[in-house]
């Protein structure tokens, strides 16, 4: 299923709210989260974190995996909880108005 | 104190900034780590290897080398972007840190600012007179292809090359046989009388169909000239007037068309308004008239005054039509030959835009240009000097910024910052200086005198100096040349502090120990082209002084003049009773002491001249030296003039018409005509006019301009030869303008149909005729004194920088017993060294320099010693002045102070 436009930077953000990650450790966590309902193309993901450290919403540092390998490890910055906590709720209110609307009950002529 | 930085911290107070290849080394090393991270997962979770690999692939979304590549341009973009944000904000910072530099020391500010505004300004305004009289494109459409043709007399026996009209024949003749020119036209200017409504002399401008056409324009209002005109004589009473007669006469009225206005008393009706601003090509023109509807008149013998201006076909080059010209007038000459001389005619046919000034106009504006350049750059040198007497006070902060870590090229940019922003700031402060230049140089119009007097059939009148005005070539000029100034000068500071040494700088505990070689250079710059601009003023004033002390032969004060022509003829025998009954009514206007009359017009070169003959000698071959000027006077105008009679008899009230016929000749005429023998008694003729005439005395030398020598003149008693136009001359016994409109009246009473014109005092005239000199003295001066200003503020500023950093050795000499006024000696000393050399230099400037001004000189060699002497003393009275109070500071140094302060 195609990601919702804008859902991607409030998912990620909220990601690395819980603690530092790297790449694929946000996309792994989303996943798991969603109990594999949502799934994050790789390459959208790698952009929207450069874009978010562009932003100086996330932080990145360098550092090895669990396995010995050099990933870059994000951090959630103020700012970027600052942007969650507004961009989050906004998100929250139009995904409840979407379901609101798709979820009511159809007249029967057009049933 | 030992101050040094660890290279590691210097590292730390640097910016970091990744380069670009890292942020993509980063972003491919991450890509991977992503992709190995799922391989691995999925293979944890017993996936084959090929199988977690393309399961990894997949959840990718694209190919790696796709995503890679979007990666790096996301990177590029946001770096480029980064780049911008942080360029603009450094420049923001720079900004306000040159803007709090300059409020912090308002004085510095204040005294660059005026510096750059004088400088700039003065060039400016300058300019702006060059570009509307020389560099702008003449008002005309496609002006290139326009050229004017003029028939030349070559120098022959020492009169020079004249240049004169075309007869209406030799331009019919010229416009049927030539192809070079796709369109000809003709026309001359004359005076004439409006004779309709209130009578006005104005100018005219007699016209072929074809002139308007010609340059491309059109009328305003109403039509142009029907071209069918131009093929034969014999066209219509019609006329189109000037837009400015429109406006002044007809309160702009669209129904003036078809109206008739009197000229001259003919009746020509109205068919056009000329274009806006448009005044002809002798750019005084009120009414345009067909030529060919006085083409009768213009084929008499002897008329010559059409000047011809054509357009050139395409493909058709300056030089070859020219070349075509010159040919046909080779061809012409032979069947109109030249009645005054040996040599044929020629004619000559150049560029429109090259005829457009005067030469000697054009060289002293060029000449004036230089001067303002020479100001500009005392101003640029005083700047200059400021700026690097600042950047070496301020050494220190810019080590302690280079020990932080500042990069060079930042710390030039910081500098230079500063300095554009005060050129910025002496731009906009030297529009105001400029526009009040062009004011000023748009109201003096030294042209438009000048073509008043001298009526030239070499130039053309069309650009003048009353349409000079600040426009964007200008404003750019003036904001260009402060940029550049502030640039050049800014920058040789800010390269060479930035170089400065951090330790050097930081041990030692006195910032500067003295005033740098490079700041006296600078002094002795200022100096050497100041004394270059004052001499070059000098001259000029002196040259003027000379002009306006020169005995013109007759009394200049209280004296007023003014032209009196009856609009319709008055019989010759009823001229001498008319004439004497407005002398007599004028001479009862209070505040008149006596009234005389003649017919030339005093200070201006306008009069005939002709060549006189002795009855009794041969005939001599016309020679242009040898003429005299012809003058009917009435008897009473020597002693009103102060015009002596040196021997014979004066012109007495029974030298009456049909008595015999007697003359008076000036010194100068006695001498040229009759050399050693005594004229009196002898008979001469003179012109057509006057025929076996006897002289009966010889009366002082009277100058006709006042930059030439006195030349031969011929007095006519007006009794024997009455003139329908004559000028009266007024001596009044107080200021006579104040009694001009009582005059006017008074003559008005007499002869209500008269023309009365050119209403002007004595010192008016003088002023006119001057004019040009006094243009170019009082700008000329205007920029030395500003020079002498601008190189005395240079000599205070290093003096006083050099005491403020010598005030250490200062203290220690008055400790050890010097007297203060050694001290002084000591400093201004210092600054007359600086002026002797700078002296020196610009002597030797000047002397080249003042070869330019010698066509402009007035009884006065270019190395006049006089000029120079005193221009030395008074270079050197304003060093000592402006080493007066930095030497009374240095005298005053308090020891104790003064060494406490290490």
């Amino acid at each position: 299923m195609a990601m919702l436009r804008g859902t991607l930077d409030p998912l990620v953000l909220k990601t690395v709210s819980w603690s530092p990650m790297h790449a694929f450790e946000i996309t792994n966590w989303i996943e798991e989260r969603s109990e594999g309902h949502v799934q994050i193309d790789d390459a959208a993901l790698l952009q929207a974190l450069h874009r978010l450290e562009d932003r100086r919403y996330i932080a990145g540092e360098w550092g090895v995996t669990e396995n010995g390998r050099r990933a870059k490890y994000y951090r959630i910055t103020a700012a970027g909880r600052d942007y969650l906590r507004t961009e989050g709720a906004r998100l929250v209110d139009h995904l409840g108005a979407v379901i609101s609307i798709l979820s009511a009950k159809t007249s029967k002529s057009r049933g | 104190m030992r101050f040094d930085i660890r290279p590691g911290v210097r590292r730390l107070l640097r910016f970091p900034i990744r380069t670009r290849a890292t942020i993509k080394r980063d972003a491919d090393e991450e890509l991977e780590t992503l992709i190995a991270c799922r391989v691995e997962h999925l293979m944890a979770r017993g996936m084959s290897a090929d199988d977690a690999r393309a399961e990894a692939m997949r959840r990718l979304g694209a190919s790696v080398d796709q995503v890679r590549h979007q990666l790096h341009t996301n990177a590029d973009q946001r770096e480029r972007r980064m780049r911008i944000v942080d360029f603009v904000e450094s420049v923001m910072q720079d900004v306000r840190y040159a803007a709090r530099g300059l409020a912090r020391r308002p004085a510095f500010t204040a005294v660059a600012v005026l510096t750059l505004a004088i400088g700039v300004g003065a060039t400016t305004a300058i300019f702006s007179a060059l570009n509307v009289l020389i560099l702008r494109p003449l008002p005309y459409a496609r002006p290139d292809e326009l050229m004017k043709a003029s028939l030349v007399l070559p120098a022959e026996g020492g009169h020079p090359t004249l240049t004169v009209g075309f007869a209406y024949p030799t331009y019919t003749a010229l416009r049927s046989l030539q192809h070079s020119f796709t369109i000809f036209a003709a026309y001359t200017a004359e005076p004439v009388t409006l004779t309709s409504g209130d009578v006005e002399r104005i100018w005219d401008e007699y016209i072929s169909a074809s002139y308007l056409r010609t340059l491309g324009l059109a009328p305003a209002w109403g039509r142009d000239f029907d071209r069918a005109l131009d093929a034969h004589a014999g066209a219509p009473h019609e006329a189109i007037i000037s837009y400015a007669l429109w406006q002044r006469r007809f309160n702009a009225d669209p129904s003036t068309i078809g109206r008739i206005i009197d000229i001259d008393r003919a009746p020509w009706t109205i068919i056009g308004v000329g274009p806006r601003e448009f005044r002809g090509l002798s750019g005084q023109a009120d009414v345009f008239l067909p030529v060919t509807a006085i083409a009768a008149d213009l084929q008499r013998p002897g008329t010559s005054m059409l000047s011809i201006v054509a357009r050139r076909a395409p493909g058709v080059t300056t030089l070859r039509a020219a070349e075509e010209m010159s040919t046909l007038g080779g061809r012409l000459a032979n069947e109109f030959p030249n009645r005054m001389g040996k040599l044929k005619w020629e004619v000559s046919a150049s560029a429109l835009d090259a005829l457009r000034l005067e030469p000697l106009v054009r060289q002293s504006l060029l000449v004036l240009f230089g001067a303002a350049c020479l100001v500009l750059g005392i101003a640029a040198v005083n700047v200059a000097s400021l700026l690097l007497g600042r950047a070496s006070a301020r050494r220190r902060e810019i080590a302690v910024r280079v020990a932080m870590g500042a990069g060079r090229g930042r710390l030039v940019r910081l500098l230079l910052a500063e300095s554009l922003m005060l050129a910025l700031l002496g731009g906009i402060a030297s529009i105001g200086v400029a526009w009040m230049g062009a004011h000023f140089l748009a109201s003096v119009d030294p042209i438009a005198v000048f073509r008043g007097m001298r009526q030239s059939a070499a130039t053309i009148g069309a650009v003048a100096f009353s349409s000079i005005a600040l426009d964007w070539h200008t404003l750019g000029f003036a904001l260009a040349t402060s940029l550049v100034v502030g640039l050049l000068f800014g920058l040789t500071p800010a390269l060479h502090s930035s170089r400065a040494s951090v330790s050097d700088v930081l041990k030692s505990d006195r910032t500067v120990t003295g005033v740098s070689f490079g700041r006296r250079i600078l002094v002795v710059t200022q100096v050497a082209l100041a004394l270059v601009l004052l001499v070059g003023s000098g001259l000029m004033v002196r040259s003027l002084a000379k002009l306006l002390s020169v005995d013109v032969g007759f009394d200049k004060s209280n004296l007023l003049t003014f032209s009196v022509d009856p609009v319709d003829p008055i019989a010759e025998e009823a001229l001498p009773g008319f004439y004497s009954r407005i002398l007599d009514r004028v001479r009862a206007v209070p505040g008149v002491a006596d009234v005389a009359l003649d017919s030339c017009v005093p200070f201006a070169p306008t009069c005939a001249r002709l060549p006189l003959l002795q009855k009794a000698g041969p005939v001599p071959e016309y020679d242009y030296e040898k003429v005299s000027g012809m003058e009917v006077v009435t008897p009473n105008w020597f002693s009103l003039m102060h015009v002596r009679l040196v021997r014979g008899r004066a012109f007495l009230p029974t030298d009456r018409r049909g008595g015999p016929s007697v003359v008076l000749l000036t010194e100068s005429a006695a001498k040229m005509f009759f050399g050693a023998d005594d004229p009196i008694g002898k008979h001469i003729s003179l012109g057509q006019q006057i025929k076996d005439a006897e002289v009966i005395g010889i009366v002082s030398d009277v100058r006709q301009v006042p930059d030439s020598a006195p030349g031969a003149i011929t007095y006519f008693p007006s009794t024997q030869s009455p003139q329908q136009q004559m000028l009266v001359f007024v001596r009044t016994m107080r200021d006579p303008a104040t009694i001009a409109s009582g005059l006017r009246k008074a003559v008005h009473e007499v002869a209500p149909q008269l023309a009365l014109s050119d209403m002007q005092t004595m010192s008016q005239r003088e002023g006119r005729a001057t004019a040009q000199n006094r243009f170019r003295a009082m700008l000329l001066s205007a920029f030395a004194l500003a020079a002498l200003l601008l190189a005395a503020i240079g000599i205070y500023g290093v003096l006083s920088f050099a005491v403020t950093v010598r005030t250490r050795e200062l203290g220690i000499r008055i400790a050890l017993g010097a007297e203060p006024g050694n001290v002084q000696r000591l400093v201004i000393g210092e600054g007359l060294a600086l002026v002797t050399v700078g002296i020196v230099l610009g002597l030797a400037g000047a002397f080249a320099g003042a070869r330019l001004l010698r066509s402009f000189l007035f009884e006065l060699t270019p190395s006049d010693p006089v000029t120079y002497l005193a221009i030395v003393v008074v270079l050197g009275v304003t060093a000592v002045l402006a080493s007066w109070v930095p030497g009374l500071r240095a005298s005053r140094v308090d020891p104790v102070i003064a060494l406490r302060a290490e």
